[in-house]
C-alpha cells in the first residue's frame, strides 16, 4: 500500500528532489536527505517549535508536515537565511543579545520571528509573547530573546529609514 | 515519534475522494491540515492505512461572502481567518478565537474543517460555530448532507459525519452589526487544548451562549440567553445568578460537570459576558 514517491521543491532557493515514503516527516527528511540539522525534532507533537521552518513563506511545525506535503513548495531553512558570511540580521540579533544558551531551539525561535517581523515590524511585548508561545526555550533565555527580537526590530527600522 | 508507514493519495475531485475512502472500508483518513492528526500518527496512537489528503479538492480552500452569510471551504486555516484573509461574518469574534488557537505554527497549518471533523471537545470551533448558528456541509456517498453545528456532534470525536463522507465547508451566518460577544477560555499553557470555555453573544432578536471543552457536545444555555438578553450591564454581583442559570442549563440539557469544571465553567462564562459588555479581552500569549 505504502510506496515510495518523489517529490520536487524548492529548498532554499535550489530546486531539489527526493524520494521519500508518504509517513516520512519534512523535519526528517531536511535532516537525513539534504543533511539540513538546524531544524530538529524535539516533541513530535508540534508543541516545542524546534522543527520550524517556512513552507511557501509561513512557519510550520516540521514535525507536523508529512514531507509528501512540500511537494511542488518552497521551502525555507534556518541554513538559507546567511547571504554568504552575512548572517539574516534576526541571527545576529540573538548572538548580540545572547539569546540562548545550548541553542537546540534557536533555529525555530528564528523561524518564527521572521514572520513576527514580517507581520509585525514594531511588535508589541504582547505580540512577540503571542507568536513565540510555540517556542519553548529549556534553557529559559526568554528574557534575552525577547530583547533579540526588540533589537532586531529595531535594525531592520533603521535599515528601512535608509533604504 | 515516527509514523508507521502510510499510503497517501490526494484526490482532485471530491467524488474520488468518497470513492477513496468508501472502498477502503474505514481504514482511510481524512487529512485537512494534520495538525491533530500528525501527532497522532508520530505518537501511533491512531493507525490507518491510507491517508486521503483533501487539501486539493476544488473549493475547499475558498471562502465566499454571500451577504446574509459567509461560506468557508473545509480547508481554510485558522490563520487565514486570524488575519482577515477571508471574510468575516462574526463581527470580530472568528478572528479573535482563531488567533487563540494553539501556536502560529499550527495555525498556519490547522483548518476550521479539520478541526470540526476530528471535534476534540475542546477545540475551539466547535461551541464557535454553534454559538455563531453555522450550518456544516458534508458530501458522501449518498451526495450533499448539512446540520446546523449545534446538532453536529453527537459525543467526544464523534459527529454527525459517516464513515466515508467529507466534510466540505461551513456556513456561517452575518452576526447583527450591533451584535456583542465574549467568549473565554481556561488553558493551563498558553495554546494548549482549553480545560473550559464559554462563548455569549448579545444581538436583537435572540442572545446565544454556550460552553465549550465539556467533555462531549458543546452546552447551549437558554436560561442564560434569557438572563443576557434582559441584561443592561455587567455587575459582579449578577455572577450568582448566571452560575444557578447555567446550572439548570447543564442539568436541562442532561449533562453533569464535576465540581472543577462547573466553577472553571463559571468563570469562563462570567468573563465571556463581562467581555460582551466591554471588559477587556484577555492579553494574547498568556494563559488564562
Amino acid at each position: 500500500m505504502s510506496s515510495p514517491r518523489t517529490i520536487r521543491f524548492t529548498l532554499n532557493g535550489e530546486p531539489v528532489s527526493a524520494t521519500i515514503m508518504p509517513h516520512e516527516t519534512l523535519v526528517d527528511v531536511l535532516q537525513h536527505r539534504f543533511d539540513l540539522r538546524g531544524a530538529r525534532e524535539s516533541c513530535g507533537q508540534g508543541l516545542c517549535g524546534c522543527c520550524t521552518v517556512h513552507v511557501d513563506g509561513k512557519p510550520v511545525s516540521g514535525c507536523l508536515f508529512l514531507a509528501v506535503f512540500a511537494d511542488g513548495a518552497r521551502v525555507d531553512t534556518v541554513e538559507g537565511l546567511a547571504r554568504g558570511d552575512a548572517l539574516d540580521p534576526v541571527q545576529e540579533a540573538f548572538i548580540e543579545a545572547g539569546a540562548f544558551q545550548c541553542g537546540f531551539c534557536t533555529p525555530g525561535f528564528v523561524m518564527m520571528v521572521k514572520q513576527l517581523l514580517k507581520e509585525h515590524p514594531e511588535p508589541t511585548d504582547e505580540e512577540v509573547r503571542h507568536y513565540l508561545t510555540g517556542n519553548l526555550c529549556r534553557c529559559s533565555a526568554y528574557p534575552e530573546i525577547l530583547d533579540a527580537v526588540k533589537l532586531a526590530s529595531a535594525r531592520q527600522a533603521e535599515a528601512a529609514r535608509r533604504a | 515519534m515516527k509514523p508507521a508507514p502510510i499510503a497517501y493519495v490526494r484526490p482532485d475531485t471530491v467524488e474520488r475522494a468518497v470513492g477513496l475512502l468508501s472502498e477502503s472500508g474505514g481504514e482511510a483518513k481524512v487529512l485537512a491540515g494534520g495538525q491533530s492528526l500528525v501527532p497522532m500518527l508520530n505518537l501511533r496512537i491512531a493507525a490507518f492505512e491510507r491517508l486521503v489528503d483533501v487539501t486539493g479538492l476544488p473549493g475547499l480552500r475558498s471562502a465566499s461572502d454571500e451577504g446574509s452569510e459567509v461560506r468557508l471551504g473545509a480547508c481554510v486555516t485558522h490563520e487565514r481567518i486570524q488575519t482577515g484573509d477571508v471574510p468575516d461574518p462574526s463581527n470580530g469574534l472568528m478572528p479573535s478565537t482563531a488567533s487563540r488557537i494553539a501556536y502560529q505554527a499550527v495555525r498556519n497549518r490547522g483548518t476550521i474543517g479539520g478541526s470540526l471533523a476530528l471535534a476534540d471537545p475542546a477545540a475551539d470551533w466547535l461551541a464557535t460555530m454553534a454559538a455563531l448558528g453555522a450550518a456544516i456541509e458534508w458530501v458522501g456517498p449518498d451526495g450533499p448532507g448539512s446540520c446546523p453545528a449545534e446538532a453536529f456532534v453527537e459525543a467526544a470525536y464523534t459527529t454527525r459525519l459517516g464513515l466515508y463522507d467529507v466534510l466540505t465547508g461551513i456556513r456561517i451566518p452575518r452576526l447583527h452589526p450591533d451584535a456583542r460577544w465574549g467568549t473565554y477560555k481556561l488553558c493551563r499553557k498558553t495554546g494548549e487544548f482549553a480545560h473550559a470555555m464559554a462563548i455569549a453573544i448579545r444581538q436583537p432578536g435572540g442572545c446565544r451562549a454556550f460552553l465549550g471543552a465539556t467533555e462531549g457536545a458543546p452546552i447551549r444555555l437558554p436560561a442564560v440567553e434569557d438572563m443576557l438578553a434582559g441584561l443592561r450591564g455587567w455587575d459582579a454581583s449578577d455572577a450568582a445568578r448566571l452560575g444557578e442559570a447555567m446550572a439548570a442549563d447543564v442539568a436541562a440539557a442532561g449533562r453533569s460537570l464535576s465540581d472543577v469544571h462547573a466553577w472553571q465553567s463559571r468563570t469562563c462564562l462570567a468573563r465571556a459576558v463581562a467581555m460582551s459588555f466591554g471588559a477587556a479581552p484577555p492579553r494574547l500569549g498568556r494563559a488564562a
